[in-house]
């Protein structure tokens, strides 16, 4: 909200500058974001002379001035021939700039003549009311300057961001009423003579119909006014708050909001039909016209004040264009209400309007004030227009607003805030919010003025005790409190675990947006009864490539791969633990924690010089998982060519822990990073981390004694047909429980000459070891010569 | 033979030795099977037993000596061998290696999660899915309150929404304890906003103490104690009074900006201050939710956005860095 410093010194005697005032006002909860100078946001409009004047044939009315800023010279036509003379000073808005009344300054070129510039009037300098004359300055005043600064004009604006809780701060009076409360500087609150408070009967009728909507509703009308623009000192100060003047009656049922807080609606009373205003809800279907020129298809739900045949307008949110005043219109009703917060949101949400009006009924206004706010207005369109005859107010307040009785208890108080303000102080802040009880020397009963819609507990008296009493005086302690506190949870243990983890195996973390293209799962080629298209919509998503809740972490992580890589950076080792969501019968949603692992590019950097560059391959995915998975102590098993649509299956295997699926590792196809966009290939791996938690133990595992007795090795190198796996042949020797034999390890293998094709050569490792002496030689010899010769016999294998 | 000729004649030809070769040279003509000490040796048996005495130990002693000097000699030379220069560029650099980290979020919630965790709180986690009732209604935020506008909200085509503050874990973690408890809760929050300042999803950590007669001052002391731990000892702080549903009453926190110490700059808009948090007493309308007893126990709860943190710590203007994942970006918050 935009509080002009003028127009808030009218209602206080401020004591500081706006500087102060601001940090008086943030400190004591009211935060001002910015001081604005709305004159200094206009632009550039200064001071120039004028040099030459001519009037060429060409431009018939205008006339062509040739000007300096005494910096540079130019040309600027004007219509005010008989004003504009050579040695004239006159005030000048600069192309680009705005004028009083949000008009924009643009270069005009008429038959060839360029106009850098419009002469100001004192209207559209904002300075004054004439429209038809030039601002004029006097012959020593300095040129190229602004003007602002010449006229000595400052304009300072405070920009508020009020909570929602303080309505009773939305208004120039209640920004000025707030202040008060905060210094103690002296309060001049308006004062209305008696005379508008006079008037004939009131001819017409006012009906409440819905009382749960509209708690209270006061008018008046008022005849034989003149509609017109309003005069120049309260277009400005509507200017400064950032309202456009419209005409003097709704300029003036503006002022009052913005002064008082109090919405206001004026009717063209001719076209209230039959004098009969009523408060309803709207029937289903009715339509109106409201002021922006839509067509509002009303529900039920909205409360309207209609008369005889029509609703006229949404209840405190918007006007209508058939009843609102017009340049024809003669009389008036003026409309000022108490409506329920509740009615007001509902309609303001539900037909996506926000009004200055609907702002401040959402928020609250003052039940006592709505009388106020009606006799200022007729106080100011009597100040501005002519009056034939007006009403007596016609108040229609069928329960009479009853404000809230609060016990507080020093004990409270004391116990709360943990200090103890001496209680004589607690009554004179109390004092200032509402009217006391002191009920003893313990307890004290508040009855808050009714502009503190906010306050009805006793824990809303305790925060504007400590508030006015200023929170910085409040101590600073620590809690005493019994020492209790539990350890990680099971599940971040286990997250904290993989990070570390990963961290360690030299892996970057990523954290990716939990919302995801739905053509992201098209291009995985997920089948349709894939679980992981069984995924939650985004009802309202920010883009549609942001509109529903990931079911893997994929995405994501190609996402990133592809951000990179358009960045030149070819090779990524990331990991990421997130939550994916699925949808279900029973709850909101199922979340699932997952660990997502992505491998682009090269291992290690590309500098390697005199080496080969190696990229990433099947075989390092799987180490790094293999390694996890030791540290872990998880059982998970690699079964070979995975399911998953968008991994080779060759280059693939399905995890499997205790005989469920619970993740897959592998080479992603070609043609799916193709339509992804990512022209390189990628490792990825994606494993569900809650069946991991069920099955693990993180608890300190017992320490593995290093063996006392060395070990002893001894090798074989054989071809077997190219089609025998290693993996069968450990497990072949495995199942043999060779004595001793504590690891075989595949060395190398090797195709090509000499070894003939669709056969190859593989070297293993055989360790030996016996845990209570020294293996003998010819003790390892025999156990391995009778081992060598089942292996050759079992896979065909001829020794090398 | 003159016995001192000799060894003046071997050392100087000792002193030439300039490689292995010509050391091992130097020892096959002197000290070699047919080596002129060893040949001396063997002729002494021809000479008298008294002349053999003596020029028997002289030549025994020169040998010695002189296998000890080739010993030496041989170390010498050996440990110079391996500073020859070599055809190697040595202006190449290092191979690098990649070291793993910790995504700066990730950094910044367990630094934080630390400071509390210090001070005796548990920490929990909750669903990121939530319902009205959750993330609103029970934080005394009613469907007609304005104060939804404060935060634009996704929901979700079944009804539900995603949480727009951590704050329903408050009501979650008071369901699931009795009292007193001391709680924080990081994690993922959502909000339809998008720019350089705003994530459609970002991250907070809430905080939740319960106790008898926990109070206002010591929500004040837990917070400086915070601030200080994170921005460092000196850091100031100020406290605002602020407006949230479920806080009564509220207050905002401020840092004095940590790159102008609290004479304003373009980062803190002037002001001097940073926001950083918002907290307040509990409201007894959500202890009423949970069902516990305001006669007897009273608290406070506070939130603070993770990014924001980071973004003051690490200066960082944009917050879309942290979901870009760029590898220069993670890299540099080793
Ligand atoms: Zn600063």
């Amino acid at each position: 909200m935009r509080v002009p410093i003028s127009w808030l010194s009218e209602f206080i005697d401020l004591r500081l500058g706006p500087e102060e005032v601001a940090e008086i006002l943030t400190m004591g909860g009211i935060e001002v974001e910015n001081i604005d100078e709305p004159y200094k946001n206009l632009g550039e409009l200064i001071t120039v002379e004028i040099l030459e004047i001519s009037f060429p044939e060409d431009l018939k009315d205008l006339v062509l001035c040739k000007v300096t800023d005494g910096k540079e010279v130019f040309n600027v036509f004007t219509t005010a021939k008989e004003e504009v003379r050579p040695g004239l000073i006159v005030g000048l808005a600069k192309p680009e700039s705005l004028t009083f009344g949000y008009h924009k300054v643009e270069v005009k070129t008429v038959k060839g003549y360029k106009s850098l510039g419009t002469f100001l009037s004192p209207y559209e300098a904002g300075v004054g009311e004439e429209k038809s004359k030039l601002l004029i300055f006097t012959p020593d005043t300095p040129i190229g300057v602004s003007i602002y600064e010449v006229l000595n004009l400052k304009e300072k604006v405070l920009e508020l961001a009020v909570t929602p809780n303080r309505g009773d701060v939305l208004s120039i009076f209640g920004v000025a009423r707030e202040l008060s409360l905060l210094t103690n500087w002296e309060l001049n609150p308006p004062k209305i003579n008696p005379f508008y408070s006079q008037g004939e009967d009131f001819l017409g009728k006012i009906e409440i119909l819905d009382p749960e909507g509209c708690f209270r509703y006061a008018g008046r009308y008022i005849k034989g006014i003149e509609v017109k623009d309003s005069p120049f000192y309260l277009q400005k100060r509507l200017w400064l708050c950032g309202l456009r003047p419209i005409n003097n009656i709704v300029d003036i049922t503006n002022y009052v909001l913005l002064e008082l807080g109090q919405p206001l609606h004026a009717f063209d009373w001719e076209k209230v039909e039959n004098q009969t205003v009523i408060v309803r809800k709207a029937k289903k279907g009715e339509k109106v016209l409201t002021l922006d020129g839509i067509e509002r298809i009303l529900s039920e739900e909205d409360l309207v004040i209609a008369d005889f045949s029509k609703p006229m307008v949404i209840a405190g949110v918007i006007g209508g264009e058939t009843t609102g005043v017009s340049s024809e219109t003669k009389n008036i009703f003026i409309e000022s209400a108490w409506f329920n917060p509740k009615y007001i949101r509902r309609s303001s949400q539900r037909h996506k309007i926000t009004t200055e009006s609907s702002y401040r009924f959402e928020r609250k206004v003052d039940p006592e004030g709505v009388i106020l706010a009606l006799l200022r207005a007729t106080e100011l369109i009597f100040k501005i227009t002519s009056v034939e005859t007006f009403s007596k107010v016609l108040d229609v307040y069928p329960k009479v607003f009853e404000p809230p009785k609060i016990l507080l208890t020093k004990t409270k108080l004391k116990k709360y805030l943990g200090f103890e303000i001496p209680f004589k102080e607690v009554e004179e802040i109390l004092k200032r919010i509402g009217n006391i009880d002191k009920k003893s020397e313990e307890e004290i009963e508040v009855i808050p003025f009714s502009y503190r819609q906010d306050l009805s507990i006793p824990e809303d008296l305790i925060e504007e005790i400590a508030r006015i009493y200023g929170y910085e005086k409040i101590p600073i302690t620590l809690p005493k409190s019994v020492l209790k506190a539990k350890g990680l949870a099971k599940e971040l243990k286990l997250e904290k675990k993989l990070k570390e983890v990963l961290t360690a195996l030299g892996f970057l973390e990523v954290i990716t947006y939990s919302f995801i293209d739905p053509k992201s799962l098209n291009k995985l080629n997920f089948s349709d009864e894939d679980f992981r298209n069984n995924f939650i919509e985004l009802a309202n998503p920010l883009s549609a490539n942001l509109s529903i809740m990931r079911t893997t972490l994929l995405p994501g992580l190609i996402e990133v791969a592809c951000y990179n890589f358009f960045r030149e950076i070819n090779s990524l080792k990331i990991f990421e633990i997130g939550k994916v969501f699925f949808r279900d019968s029973q709850t909101l949603a199922q979340e699932i924690t997952n660990l997502g692992i992505l491998l682009m590019g090269n291992r290690g950097r590309e500098e390697v010089w005199y080496e080969e560059v190696q990229r990433f391959d099947l075989f390092d995915l799987k180490g790094y998982l293999e390694e996890l998975f030791l540290v872990l102590n998880l059982p998970i098993q690699f079964k070979l060519n995975s399911s998953e649509p968008f991994l080779k299956k060759g280059l693939s295997y399905d995890l499997i822990l205790e005989g469920h699926k619970v993740g897959y590792a592998g080479e992603m196809k070609n043609l799916v990073l193709k339509e992804f966009d990512l022209k390189t290939q990628v490792l990825v791996a994606e494993i569900i981390l809650d069946p991991i938690l069920e099955k693990i133990s993180l608890e300190t595992k017992a320490f593995k004694r290093p063996p006392k007795f060395p070990s002893t090795f001894r090798d074989l190198t054989c071809i077997v047909n190219k089609n025998i796996k290693i993996g069968e042949m450990l497990e072949y020797i495995e199942e043999l429980k060779v004595p001793y034999l504590e690891e075989v390890r595949c060395l190398k293998i090797y195709e090509g000459p000499p070894i003939a094709k669709g056969e190859k050569s593989v070297s293993l490792r055989f360790i030996y070891r016996a845990e209570d002496r020294t293996l003998r030689d010819e003790e390892v010899n025999s156990i391995q010569e009778d081992l060598v010769q089942k292996i050759l016999i079992k896979f065909l294998a001829k020794p090398r | 033979m003159e016995i001192e000729k000799l060894r003046e004649e071997i050392f100087e030809e000792f002193s030439l030795i300039k490689n292995l070769s010509e050391l091992e040279a130097f020892r096959v003509k002197y000290l070699g099977k047919k080596g002129l000490l060893t040949s001396y040796l063997k002729e002494l048996k021809n000479l008298p037993l008294e002349e053999r005495k003596s020029l028997g130990r002289e030549l025994n002693e020169l040998k010695e000596k002189l296998e000890e000097l080739l010993k030496q000699k041989e170390r010498e030379i050996l440990f110079q061998e391996e500073d020859r220069e070599l055809e190697i560029d040595l202006t190449l650099t290092g191979k690098k290696r990649d070291l793993g980290n910790l995504h700066p979020l990730t950094q910044v919630i367990e630094e934080l999660s630390q400071i509390f965790i210090r001070l005796g709180f548990e920490v929990v986690t909750g669903p990121e899915i939530e319902s009205d009732y959750y993330n609103f209604t029970a934080l005394n935020i009613p469907e007609w309150h304005p104060a939804r506008d404060m935060q634009a909200t996704f929901y979700l085509k079944n009804g539900a929404l995603l949480r727009t503050h951590t704050s329903p874990m408050q009501i979650r973690a008071m369901l699931e304890r009795t009292p007193p408890l001391r709680i924080i809760a990081p994690g993922k929050v959502y909000r339809c906003d998008a720019d350089i300042r705003h994530s459609p999803m970002f991250h907070q950590i809430e905080g939740l103490m319960v106790d008898e007669e926990v109070s206002f001052s010591d929500l004040k002391g837990i917070l400086t104690y915070f601030a200080q731990e994170t921005f460092g000892e000196k850091t100031k702080v100020r406290f605002r009074p602020s407006y949230f549903p479920f806080t009564e009453p509220s207050l905002e926190m401020d840092i004095g900006c940590v790159i102008c110490e609290t004479k304003g700059c373009r980062v803190c808009g002037g002001s001097g201050w940073l926001e950083i948090l918002g907290a307040g007493m509990v409201h007894p309308e959500v202890f009423k939710a949970v069902n516990y007893d305001i006669s007897k126990w009273q608290g406070f709860a506070f939130g603070l956005g993770i990014e924001r943190v980071a973004m003051i710590k690490y200066e960082i203007e944009d917050i879309r860095l942290f979901f870009e994942n760029h590898f220069l970006f993670l890299n540099s918050f080793k």
